[in-house]
């Protein structure tokens, strides 16, 4: 696996998520992997413990945990790492970064100039964005 | 507001950066086409960059469809469509209800050109396709109608602008869709769009009647008010409320499952409400707010037209009518009354009898565009019903437009009667067709082209779909048809009784479906009977309200 | 594997697919090479159908070709589809008799856009 940063933050290359379906009946550690379906205010009563939440894509076309990150950062004040993992494609770059994502899990093998080319592609866009204001 | 000239009025001017930005996406898509053609991307991974950007792969070749944001177009950009038809197309495009015209012959490899030649005159494709949220339409009177409440378009162009590339909706369960009126008579179809907008002035500034979860395709439904009277400052916070919950619990296991409609029906509408409330209770509003400032801003970007007239031109226009009772004719059908007392909104039939419905040539393209220069403050717009208005026409000027209007082949004097067909591109082009719509179109056209005939039978709306998928509204008409495959041949259902405006109604299904010289005459059959049993002044809808459907099913079939 | 469409009595399986770079429609042809034209297609049995359209769809991308799938025509010379789409992808869109594809190979794209105007 080879990380790619959105953000500028720090990511936290070590931890090691845990599965959502392991973690919620016996909630331990710093770091939990989220699949789409579930709702991020399931994590509310601990999310001060955890310091990295990665979405899962199990496609790219599924556009879910771009609103679960946003929840994450606008509703419940989440200021840890969230992470993206699974079938993504450098033309989303932009779309994960102002929708709060901090990086992107890719394979070993990826080629993160496009992923750099398109994070620099547009000077302004359109709409606010809780994450990112224009 | 800023000077009106030709090349401005009725749409959004673009800055620099919003040159600058249009041309960032082209190096995108372009970077995206390379990279497909170099087997980087795979052709399902392609497929949601090449729709973003407006190009399906029909039946016979790529489609490019382009998006003309609430409809309006100026003559510039009228004479660039006309451009790339000739030099990259087969010479025509095709005008949709959703105010977007399609080229059906372009090749993958020149696409990136093609968008780079429509950028010079502030055109693009995108989010015209894909599950994103698609062009935005409006009114085509706006600004212009007498009956108007306010003008729509500023508010179609924040929300368009809003939609743009949003990072969070880009990839949303389905395609969505929506429009925004401003008249009390709802010309946008409000009820069948994922979401409807009806705007009204009041004293505390603009509010708006927000309708959800309307639809046709394979599950028509009429859309449910959601809100009776959001703010004007509440307008983006609401609609990102609203994107959110169908992003995020919108069906994505089942394709015909997937619109906001389906949501809406499965949890209910208060439920969807509620969900929409308590977004809106959590959401940071002070991010979302659209505030007077930025309203000001974009209105400060249309320019409106300088209205003046000499005294006497109502009068010559009741001259000119009075000297040649072919352009009264044309007056009376394809003519709309304008808030200044000496203008008037032309309607042109893009259904010259027997031609494709929608279709325009380069060469007419090229002259609407001089007409509109000349006689129109360079304004075009394109309308739900596929047909095209100039939207201020000085009264005294308005005889030669219509000549000039002769001079195009395109000034079939029938809008809003039984031969102004509004119909999908069907089998002859569409990879989704089960059956051809044009030809039955033109046929229909043809059998009742004749215009004493059609002022006759009075307002009656045809719609025309190829497939399930509704493209040509066919629930919305007065009379409806559909094409079905029947073990791979083309038939056709009819309906009766839809409506698209504010009576917004779903038509019902007369009975088995008929062969396509069949279905001809069983319209024919059905108009013959409503011209024999109507009582004064009866609609089609009424009559049917009175008689109902059993009485026309059997005249329908009755020799089949 | 998908499941391929049965041709009846007096009837074939031939390949089609749409051109990646145009878009332009192709039937598969001798030689495993994608043409222009119906009356090139080779003719396929159910049988040797399934196999053909795992190797077209295999080599698709080498091809550059999408879309590729089995249509079943009449067993005459030329194969003439038995449903009206493939018709109409075969002939041309039934509207404009002048884009007709049936004397198309003789034509280059530019002769092709005159004819247009
Ligand atoms: C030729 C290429 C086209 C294709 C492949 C296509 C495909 C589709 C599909 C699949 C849907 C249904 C989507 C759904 O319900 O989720 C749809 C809906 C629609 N299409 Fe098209 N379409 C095409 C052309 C057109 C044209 C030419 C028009 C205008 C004349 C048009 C106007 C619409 C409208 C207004 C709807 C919305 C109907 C609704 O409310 O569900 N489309 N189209
Ligand atoms: S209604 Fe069906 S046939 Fe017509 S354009 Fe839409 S998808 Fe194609």
């Amino acid at each position: 696996m080879k990380l790619f940063n959105l953000s500028g933050r720090k990511t936290l290359e070590e931890a090691s998520p845990v599965a959502f379906a392991d973690w919620k009946d016996a909630p331990h550690g710093t770091a939990i992997s989220l699949p789409q379906d579930v709702e991020v205010e399931d994590l509310r009563s601990h999310l001060n413990e955890l310091t990295l939440i990665v979405l899962e894509f199990p496609i790219f076309r599924d556009g879910r945990a771009f609103t679960q990150a946003r929840s994450l950062r606008e509703y419940e004040g989440y200021k840890g790492e969230i992470r993206a993992s699974g079938h993504l494609l450098p033309d989303q770059a932009i779309h994960l970064k102002r929708c709060g994502f901090d990086s992107v899990a890719l394979p070993e093998e990826a080629n993160t100039q496009d992923w750099d080319e398109q994070l620099s592609r547009y000077q302004f866009y359109y709409q606010n964005t809780a994450v990112s204001p224009v | 507001m800023t000077q009106s000239n030709s090349h401005s009025v009725g749409h959004y001017q673009y800055e620099e950066r919003d040159r600058a930005f249009l041309q960032e996406r082209i190096n995108e898509f372009e970077g995206q086409v390379r990279r497909r053609l170099a087997g980087e991307l795979s052709e399902e991974e392609f497929k949601p960059f090449r729709l973003m950007n407006g190009v399906y792969l029909q039946l016979h070749a790529y489609m490019l469809r382009v998006a003309i944001p609430y409809g309006v177009l100026d003559s510039r950009q009228l004479h660039k469509l006309a451009d790339v038809a000739a030099k990259y197309d087969r010479n025509y495009g095709h005008f949709t209800t959703r105010q977007n015209i399609q080229f059906n012959w372009i090749a993958l490899q020149d696409m990136p050109a093609i968008l780079r030649e429509l950028a010079e005159v502030d055109m693009h494709a995108i989010q015209t396709s894909g599950n994103c949220i698609r062009n935005v339409t409006s009114d085509e009177f706006a600004g212009a109608a007498k009956d108007e409440l306010m003008d729509p378009r500023i508010y179609a162009e924040i929300v368009r602008q809003w939609s743009t590339l949003h990072p969070e909706f880009t990839f949303l369960p389905r395609k969505f869709k929506i429009a925004i009126s401003g008249s009390p008579e709802d010309r946008v179809a409000a009820r069948f769009h994922d979401i409807g907008l009806l705007a009204r002035p009041s004293e505390h500034g603009p509010l708006f009647r927000l309708f959800v979860g309307g639809g046709l395709g394979r599950t028509p439904v009429v859309g449910q008010e959601l809100f009776d009277s959001v703010r004007e400052e509440d307008l983006i916070a609401t609609l990102e409320a609203v994107l959110r919950v169908y992003n995020a619990f919108g069906r994505r296991d089942n394709l015909y499952k997937a619109r906001i409609k389906i949501l809406v029906q499965t949890i209910g509408l208060e439920a969807f409400r509620k969900a929409v409330e308590e977004e809106l209770s959590r959401m940071d509003c002070a991010a979302y707010r659209l505030t007077p400032e930025h309203v000001a801003q974009i209105r400060a970007r249309f320019a409106v037209p300088d209205l003046q007239a000499p005294a006497d031109a109502a009068s010559l226009f009741e001259q000119h009518k009075q000297a040649d009772p072919a352009f009264a004719r044309w007056v009376a059908s394809n003519t709309h009354p304008h808030h200044h007392d000496s203008y008037i909104c032309a309607v042109i039939s893009l259904k010259t009898p027997g031609a494709i419905p929608g279709d325009v040539t380069a060469e007419q393209m090229h002259g609407l565009a001089d007409l509109s220069a000349r006689y129109a403050f360079g304004e075009v717009r394109v309308t739900h019903l596929q047909n095209l208005v100039f939207g201020h026409v000085r009264k005294d000027q308005l005889y030669d437009v219509w000549q000039g209007l002769q001079k195009l082949d395109l000034a079939a004097p029938n809008v809003g009667l039984i031969s102004d067909i509004v119909s999908c591109p069907g089998l002859d082009y569409c990879n989704l067709a089960n059956a051809r719509s044009l030809p039955l179109a033109q046929k229909l056209g043809a059998r009742f082209g004749d215009a004493a005939l059609q002022a006759e039978i009075g307002a009656l709306s045809i719609h025309m779909s190829g497939c399930i998928n509704a493209c040509g509204h066919h629930h919305v008409g007065n009379i409806g048809l559909l094409g079905v495959d029947k073990r791979g041949a083309e038939t056709y259902q009819i309906l009766l009784g839809g409506d698209g405006g504010e009576n917004a109604a779903i038509g019902g299904i007369l009975g088995p479906s008929f062969a396509e010289d069949e279905a001809v005459e069983a319209v024919a059959r059905i108009v013959e009977f409503y011209l024999a049993q109507r009582q004064k002044g009866e609609s089609f809808a009424a009559m049917l309200k009175r008689c109902g459907l059993k009485a026309f099913k059997e005249v329908a079939y009755e020799t089949v | 594997m998908k499941r391929l469409s049965r041709p009846g009595e007096g009837e074939v399986l031939l390949l089609t697919a749409n051109r990646l770079l145009d878009g332009r429609i192709v039937w598969l042809g001798e030689g495993e090479r994608w043409r222009e034209s119906i009356a090139e297609a080779k003719r396929f049995s159910y049988e040797e159908a399934g196999p053909a359209l795992e190797r077209a769809l295999a080599a698709a991308a080498q091809k550059e070709v999408v879309a590729i799938y089995e249509v079943v025509a009449h067993d005459t010379q030329p194969p003439e589809p038995v449903t009206a789409r493939e018709v109409i992808r075969a002939h041309g869109p039934s509207v404009h008799p002048d884009f007709s594809y049936d004397d198309a190979l003789a034509r280059t794209p530019a002769q092709e856009k005159e004819r247009a105007q």
